[in-house]
């Protein structure tokens, strides 16, 4: 009943339904806690009562135990510094260039149509196949990781810049035009702003897949980093360590995905309802 | 009196279909001049030429005497959709036009703010698009016109999708604006008794080809008051540009629900 009433609330204006909004999101965020706290309780009973066979299955109590004690032998934190590291050079490379290309795409037909079936090619790929070849030529150093990560974050990136450029509204350029704006003014005072959602969403998706991007080239070869913590637990059925590489990873994807959504808000405060 | 706008033989083709055909038109400085007709006469075509946002095939526009092809600040263009830009706010918004000139300067803010009070917009200036009604959002679109202070306002059906209340009232904020500074105004619309109740002069067009059927003045007394709407003297005249363009709409109409 409660939720029903509250429906056409969320369509009025943000100010005056404001508080309401608030006491919804926090019935929301309840129910996710409990959500989350059930599955934990769920999960360690299972682990230790159903499957009970610490070589299958940690508990959540064992792989926070296990996540404390690597972080205080110091060896998490150079995992973490590591992947971090390739993850943080391949994203923005990623970032910059993919942005780049998008513009070029958006602004010239030849540029679109030289990139395009190359774009189109590798984002359907499973470039992250590529990594032990990668490997092979760069070495298990950190550079075939940036390298994978480029692979994997550039497309998405690509090609949200240049879909939101071109589908920029003709209106609004129309109404520029009008004014008698030159085409660098219509890209600066329209076509950009009207695109950095499309972008910043192509960012928001790089994230995810640079992230799988470490982890799976670090399993394929690497000397630190989070794949290779979980590889090496695996190895050694240390079924705690393989989980907090997991644990970590999870609570990095979500600490910047949630980073970003902040970002968003205060960058394009206009795609909000 | 020097005309401030003259169109002469103006014709314009979108290929095989000929929008306009040898349009001639004199407009007075402060003249309010209203363009009615069918959809698909040309009118809205023909108010894009004279902003420079279409080229005519033949013929030419001068403003002042001088020929004028390209759009400038001579020329201010209120749109039918607002076409505010989502992430300005109302400010920001009116003060594109200036900003686009290169004349963003404290003097021009300072204006702005007093055109935003004018179209009775004062404390909204920092309210964003999506938090404005239909009518408040046009009247943004109208002070973003204003605020290059044009000699000219092409008002290409402003009001036609706002509700019929705020549609008059609208109208009378026009008048009462316009009254203030007396630009030259071209206003298309499909509604006669919007076309009668601003205009000193309602040009009637015909379709197929788009052209100038009759140039009717409106002589009715100034200011005008919404009352003035009930009169004879006013019922006369809708009724008269009605009879003009009746057998257009109807067949217009029978062809777009063919």
């Amino acid at each position: 009943m409660t939720a029903t009433m509250r429906e056409p609330e969320r369509a009025a204006p943000p100010r005056t339904a404001g508080r309401d909004f608030l006491a919804s999101l926090r019935q929301n965020h309840l129910a996710g806690l409990l959500s989350i706290a059930v599955g934990l309780a769920l999960w360690e009973v299972l682990s230790r009562f159903v499957v009970a066979n610490p070589l299958f299955l940690a508990a959540p109590s064992q792989i926070v135990g296990a996540v404390l004690s690597l972080g205080e032998s110091g060896e998490l934190w150079r995992h973490i510094g590591i992947s971090g590291l390739e993850f943080v050079i391949g994203y923005v490379i990623a970032a910059v260039l993919g942005i780049a290309l998008g513009l070029a795409m958006a602004s010239s037909t030849v540029a679109k149509q030289v990139c395009q079936p190359w774009i189109s090619g590798l984002y359907a790929t499973p470039t992250i196949a590529l990594a032990p070849l990668f490997i092979l030529w760069f070495g298990i150093g950190i550079w075939s990781k940036v390298l994978v990560v480029i692979f994997l974050v550039l497309f998405p990136v690509t090609i949200n810049t240049e879909a939101g450029l071109r589908t920029t509204s003709p209106r609004l350029i129309e109404m520029l035009r009008s004014f008698g704006a030159t085409p660098s003014q219509i890209f600066l005072k329209v076509s950009l702003p009207s695109a950095t959602p499309f972008i910043l969403a192509g960012l928001k998706l790089g994230i995810g897949r640079g992230l799988i991007a470490v982890v799976v080239a670090e399993l394929f070869g690497s000397r630190a980093g989070l794949g290779r913590l979980i590889s090496q637990s695996a190895d050694a059925f240390n079924m705690p360590e393989l989980f907090a590489g997991v644990v970590v990873l999870a609570v990095a994807g979500i600490a910047m995905t949630a980073g970003f959504g902040w970002v968003e808000r205060r960058l394009v405060p206009w795609t909000r309802d | 009196m020097t005309a401030k706008l003259a169109v002469s033989v103006l014709s314009k083709r979108f290929d095989a279909l000929e929008a306009l055909r040898a349009i001639n038109l004199s407009v007075a400085p402060g003249e309010f001049i209203a363009l009615v007709g069918p959809s698909g006469c040309g009118k809205t075509t023909f108010l894009r030429i004279v902003a420079g946002l279409e080229p005519a095939t033949s013929g030419e526009v001068r403003i002042d005497g001088k020929p004028v092809t390209k759009a400038g600040g001579d020329r201010g263009f209120v749109f039918q959709n607002d076409n505010l830009l989502p992430w300005r706010t109302v400010l920001a918004n009116a003060m594109i036009g200036p900003e686009v000139a290169g004349r963003a300067d404290a003097a021009t803010r300072r204006r702005t703010l007093e055109l935003l009070k004018l179209v009775g917009l004062e404390g909204f200036e920092h309210y964003h698009p999506r938090q404005l009604s239909g009518g408040m959002r046009q009247r943004v679109n109208l002070a973003r016109a204003l605020a290059i202070d044009p000699d000219i306002l092409l008002m290409d059906e402003p009001f036609s999708a706002l509700d019929a209340q705020t549609r008059e009232i609208m109208q009378t904020e026009l008048l009462r604006i316009w009254e203030q500074g007396r630009k030259t105004v071209l206003f298309v619309t499909h509604q006669i008794d919007e076309a009668v109740f601003l205009s000193d002069r309602v040009l009637v067009f015909a379709r197929r080809p788009g052209r100038l059927q009759e140039s009717v003045d409106v002589a009715l007394p100034r200011p005008r008051t919404l009352t003035i709407k009930r009169t004879p003297d006013f019922v006369r005249y809708v009724d008269h540009i009605w009879r003009l363009i009746e057998d257009d709409v109807r067949a217009s109409v029978i062809e777009e629900h063919a």
